[in-house]
């Protein structure tokens, strides 16, 4: 034994202590200084509660039509990984079909009927919407994904660039470079006054009907048998395969689901923003995925609460830090640089980690 | 029977057909071609059933009988026929009740529906056209099917592939001429007495300069040995740096345009081909080197740099420093924001880097938009003052031109030397795999930071070109899609290769300009393409080729030459030729 | 002398104790082997060593230095190497770029030094191409130069992971089942060309091994591991009597049946 050895035996064998605690202290500095800033300034400007409660009720409108775009990037990304770089043309196109409808249903008198009439027109609108964004979808992913399955990651990202470009353009060149403009009917225009908060009817419907959807798309993953083949795949592809999964279909499987609900955040992002046009698609997209990386990418629960929290951040943020809401986008984005350098994996862990790489 | 191909393909063939031509139709295509729009919509239907029937199916022989091959395009032709027809009938006969389709379709006006029968639109608004003209369609569409059977036997009956096989001797040398006799072309065609192409004269002189230069970089990878290639190299070099000198102020303009977005390729291919950190917010460094510059140079349009300069005493309507001094300070403050960016992003990989990139790229951008007293928000920063040598500007796009090929000289002459060093085999080593990388040695941060560093800086060298060819910079000439041409160009160019990168910026930048005159449809034809070429050549149109060994220059084979032409007039050179 | 010394090592991941208080003592210029069934924790003690992994607890000290929150890159340069259990090679590379990375902590040229070619990197780049040359001839590898690592035949790629580590100039090559998947032939080769890395480089080497005729060919000392825990330690010979090895590889009892038997069917 050299004297090396005894030095090491003069070493107590202790814990490692935690090499994150700079990292952590950060973080807990960063926070302070936006609670300092928050406390100081955004509540300083006394905004009365029911501001706050209407932002946040706003915020969360807008944070369930980026939960049902965002579970259409996670859907993909978790089986495929590849970001469908496309979703929010694919979403635009929901949009503008349901504003077509909602102009045939105008015109032949069906939103100034009958509470019912109404009613079933919208859904039929949201459904019109969303089989044009399927349609959409599995002819993209036929023509532009498909063929490049087995191709290294960037390519199909640029294929998917590709079509983005080429969706957004030719409904440019189809349908002209005019906004088109959703009339509400008579029935979501308004609201109600809880307190002090008012509530749209718009706003309202529009968060409930995604609640509906996303409780949907979960009991179809967890419940029916291509759900549950969507979750093999996602796991294992070749090992899908080889137990007899028939992975085309599930991965047109996948595609139709993200894109429905793709289409219906299109056509409710319709009657939330007023207009659609031809790159409509595209900040929401980017939004969503945002949302979706997030919650954790392939994560889908994580999708919705990363969407919901987004959809907060965004409308809260600029009164709370008292900017001007034109930096709302600087502060989602933010928001996700810090979340990812904080917790890589998205704020509710990835459920695919490992297989990207 | 089995060996036989099932009617179903021709069908399936014809609605693919019907939906291309309805797409045609509806973007307004038969609009601009006029009077001949369905019989050239038909030629081209029977080029496509040609490419769709030229192979068998999956599982089905080769040798197909001729009439089976017949049956099917004439099955792709009536399909198509009959279901275009008619939709082209209800479009028409709409119009003729008077019924207007446009606030649904934008193009679908009397002049696309005219065009498609070949009358006036005239005849349309009065209600003239007959049904006849609807079996006339159907008839032509049939008659394509028939042309492209006609063409696959064609093609079937000499055998397929001997051409390729074929080894002329002497191509190489054909190949390394190719860009001088192109480039004699370009010269004869600027001279004033010649006349060819009537207005489109200076684009198709635009078009040949581009494949000029690509044919140059394809010369440049046929020579070789040391003398060969320095002699061609050499040369190439000249031709390059005398272009300027023969283009007009448009072809120059477009062309500064194309060896800036080179140049911004370059750097993103270090960080992208080289290193594998997927960077989508490349845009932000190319936008600070612009607005730095802008700043140094016109400081008027930015209060706050008026205020501040006026408080020491310093004249704010004059450059603070020229374009040749600011030019390292707006590269240090590029690839300095490069480290700075690029540290919180260490740890991320792949798509996260992706979108977190992206994220920095739009928030630089929102910055510049909403940061009104320093850039002056959305009206910009006016009145860039361009380089000058003494008191001759070189504001001109000729200059501008010349200045961005000696930029993309210098980048690609860096970009190559790193690559092939310690540091360029750290990057690829990291790319392959970065745990193994680490393990092997490598010091990840330093290396992802210089990545970032030297891809920023080159960026940054891009923007200030790009800021001084642009006089007026609005933070709109920096948005999310700059990003995605500098990817898509080294992309579509090949990833990793550095003649690939400026043939990329080439054919993505330059095309599109070549293609005004169908304005509209550029970009719905470039997405195309990238979606197709991303089908059919993923490599990109030059992949990158392996560094060999480098114990032995002298009998290093052409491949290891990944220089530009115009590395030999980079005054470094001298140096590279000394010491080695 | 002892090179490395490993005192109650300990990795966790969630509720499974990988590695679980282990002591390793590896003397200079020897060939120490670590076996034990599937899953015991010897691919994760490597990665402990090489720093992929941080310990839970323990002390690592690699001759006299503590690795115990080190980076790997500078474990590395302190002079550890390592092959990988599933190759895993810098695949677009060629045989001899792979070689060159390898050599990267040994080599100093900077970004300046790259872009204006100095004398100095140019010396050194041609000093590290012969080194690297010189390496692949070691292993066996002489004019693969110019291949690219994954057209390589699949027992050249073991090579070249060895030369690869070698590149660095390490003290202590760590060997992960070098002799995986190869043929009888292919093996001895392995065993011989192991024995010349501590013969002729005066490399101490640490193995994983699985086949046994290898381990009991080549160790000098053998220690054993055993969900997670070190069961035996001792030359081959001892190793191959302790009764508590036979179990943990045949399960309990087996002993009894087997008493004759070697260790070795895994």
């Amino acid at each position: 034994m050299t004297s090396k050895i005894a030095r090491l035996d003069s070493i107590p064998t202790r814990k490692v202590r935690s090499p994150s605690l700079f990292k952590w202290g950060l973080g807990i500095l960063l926070l302070a200084l936006i609670g300092w800033r928050v406390v100081t300034v955004g509540i300083a400007e006394g905004y009365p509660a029911s501001f706050w409660i209407s932002q946040a009720l706003n915020g969360l409108v807008l944070g369930g039509v980026y939960a049902l775009v965002a579970l259409g990037y996670t859907l993909v990304y978790g089986i495929l990984f590849m970001i469908n770089f496309a979703h929010g043309e694919i979403m635009m196109l929901g949009g503008i079909a349901g504003f077509f409808a909602l102009q045939v249903f105008t015109s032949i008198g069906w939103m100034d009927g009958s509470a019912a009439l109404v009613v079933f027109g919208l859904i039929l609108i949201l459904i019109i919407g969303m089989a044009t964004s399927v349609i959409t979808g599995v002819t993209l992913e036929r023509l532009a994904y498909r063929p490049l399955r087995k191709a290294p990651r960037l390519v199909p990202l640029i294929s998917a660039i590709g079509a983005s470009l080429f969706i957004q353009y030719s409904v440019l060149l189809i349908f002209g470079v005019s906004p088109h403009v959703y009339r509400k009917p008579a029935l979501l225009e308004g609201g109600f006054r809880v307190g002090q908060v008012f509530v749209s009817y718009t706003g309202l419907i529009i968060f409930v009907t995604s609640i509906i959807l996303m409780l949907a798309l979960y009991q179809i993953i967890q419940r029916t048998k291509l759900g549950r083949a969507m979750r093999a795949v996602a796991e294992d592809k070749d090992t899908s395969a080889l137990m007899g999964v028939n992975v085309d279909q599930v991965i047109v499987f996948t595609f139709i689901l993200g894109s429905a609900l793709a289409g219906a955040g299109g056509v409710m992002l319709g009657f939330h923003n007023t207009i659609v046009k031809f790159n409509s698609g595209f900040i929401p997209g980017i939004k969503a995925f945002t949302a979706a990386v997030l919650g954790g990418i392939g994560n889908i629960p994580g999708a919705m609460f990363g969407s919901l929290i987004l959809g907060l951040i965004e409308s809260l943020g600029p009164s709370a830090l008292g900017i001007p809401t034109e930096y709302k986008d600087i502060i989602a984005f933010s928001v996700l640089v810090l979340i990812l350098i904080f917790r890589p994996t998205g704020l509710f862990g990835e459920v695919l980690s490992g297989k990207k790489a | 029977m089995a060996d036989r191909e099932p009617l179903r393909r021709g069908v399936t063939i014809g609605l693919i057909a019907f939906a291309i031509l309805t797409y045609l139709i509806l973007i307004g295509v038969p609009t601009r071609i006029g009077a001949a729009a369905f019989p050239v919509l038909s030629a081209l239907m029977a080029l496509f059933i040609f490419a769709m029937l030229r192979n068998p199916m999956k599982g089905y022989p080769a040798q197909r009988p001729p009439s089976r091959i017949i049956a099917h395009a004439l099955v792709a032709g009536v399909v198509a026929g009959v279901l275009t027809a008619g939709l082209v009938w209800l479009f028409t006969s709409l119009m003729m009740d008077g019924v207007r389709i446009q606030p649904v379709f934008d193009q679908i006006v009397p002049q696309n529906i005219a065009a498609l029968h070949g009358v006036s639109p005239g005849a349309v608004a009065n209600g003239e056209i007959a049904w006849t003209s609807a079996l006339l369609q159907v008839g032509m569409l049939a008659l394509a099917g028939l042309a492209g059977a006609l063409l696959v036997l064609l093609n079937r009956s000499q055998s397929a592939g001997t051409l390729r096989d074929l080894h002329i001797p002497g191509t190489k040398w054909i190949v390394i001429a190719l860009p001088f006799m192109l480039m004699a072309l370009v010269v004869w065609m600027g001279s004033p007495n010649v006349t060819i192409g009537g207005n489109n004269a200076g684009t198709i002189r635009l078009l040949l300069a581009m494949i000029t230069f690509g044919s140059g970089l394809f010369a440049l990878r046929q020579a070789t040995g040391r003398v060969e290639r320095t002699v061609i190299g050499v040369l190439l070099a000249a031709g390059a740096l005398s272009m300027p000198f023969i283009l007009d102020q448009f072809q120059n303009s477009v062309l500064g345009l194309v060896f800036i977005f080179a140049m911004m390729g370059l750097g993103l291919n270090i960080v992208v081909g080289y290193a594998g950190l997927l960077d989508l917010g490349y845009v932000a460094f190319f936008a600070i080197g612009a607005y730095v510059y802008a700043l140094i140079s016109a400081p008027m349009s930015s209060p706050f740099m008026i205020q501040q300069l006026t408080n020491l005493g310093i004249d704010p309507s004059t450059p603070l420093l020229s374009f040749w001094l600011a030019m390292p300070l707006t590269m240090a403050i590029a690839g300095l924001s490069g480290v700075m960016l690029g540290i919180p992003v260490l740890r991320m990989r792949g798509d996260y880097l992706a979108i977190v990139t992206l994220g920095f790229g739009e928030i630089i951008r929102l910055f510049m938009l909403n940061l009104a007293p320093l850039t002056n928000g959305p009206r910009g920063l006016l009145n860039i003052v361009p380089p000058t040598i003494g008191e001759f500007s070189l504001g001109t796009p000729r200059y501008i031109f010349l200045l961005a090929l000696f930029g993309t000289a210098f980048v690609a002459f860096a970009a190559y030397r790193l690559n092939d060093s310690r540091l360029g085999r750290a990057w690829t080593a990291m790319r392959d795999d970065e745990d193994v990388a680490q393990a092997t040695g490598i010091n990840l941060v330093r290396t992802k930071l210089f990545a970032f560093a030297i891809g920023a800086t080159f960026a940054g060298l891009a923007g200030q070109i790009y800021a001084a060819r642009q006089v007026n910079i609005f933070p709109d000439n920096f948005t999310l899609f700059v990003s995605i041409d500098a990817l898509s160009i080294i992309i579509v160019g090949g990833l990793g290769s550095i003649p690939g990168v400026i043939l990329g910026a080439l054919a993505l930048k330059g095309l599109p300009e070549v293609l005004r005159g169908i304005n509209e449809y550029r970009i719905v034809a470039f997405a195309a393409l990238l979606v197709i070429m991303m089908i059919v050549r993923p490599e990109g149109i030059m992949p990158a080729e392996r560094r060999k060994r480098q114990l032995h220059p002298d009998d290093a084979p052409p491949e290891d030459l990944f220089t530009t032409s115009d590395d030999r007039v980079a005054p470094t050179i001298t140096l590279d030729e000394r010491s080695s | 002398m002892t090179l490395l010394a490993a005192r109650q090592v300990t990795k966790v991941f969630g509720g499974l104790t990988a590695v679980n208080r282990v002591d390793l003592e590896i003397e200079k210029q020897m060939i120490a082997s670590l076996i034990g069934p599937n899953g015991a924790g010897k691919t994760t003690f490597f990665n402990c060593l090489t720093g992929l992994y941080k310990p839970e607890m323990g002390v690592i000290l690699f001759d006299g230095t503590s690795l115990i929150g080190r980076r790997p890159d500078q474990i590395t340069s302190l002079g550890i190497a390592r092959t990988y259990q599933n190759i895993r090679l810098f695949n677009t590379m060629t045989a001899l770029e792979n070689v060159l990375v390898g050599q990267h902590t040994r080599m100093h040229s900077s970004v300046l030094g790259a872009l204006l070619r100095t004398r100095r990197t140019l010396t050194e780049e041609k000093q590290a191409a012969e080194r690297a040359v010189e390496l692949l001839d070691f292993v066996g590898l002489a004019g693969e130069e110019d291949t690219v690592a994954k057209n390589m035949a699949y027992g050249d790629q073991r090579l070249l992971e060895i030369a690869r580590a070698l590149g660095s100039n390490p003290k202590l090559l760590l060997l992960d089942e070098p002799a995986a998947g190869m043929n009888p032939r292919e093996t001895e080769a392995m065993m011989a060309l192991v024995r010349r890395l501590r013969d002729e480089l005066e490399i101490t080497v640490l193995l994983i091994e699985h086949d046994m005729r290898v381990v009991m060919n080549v160790s000098d000392r053998v220690s054993v591991l055993d969900y997670g825990e070190k069961i035996s330690e001792g030359t081959p010979a001892e190793v191959r009597a302790d009764p508590r090895v036979v179990e943990a590889y045949l399960g309990p009892g087996a002993q009894e049946e087997q008493a004759n038997a070697d260790p070795a069917p895994a």
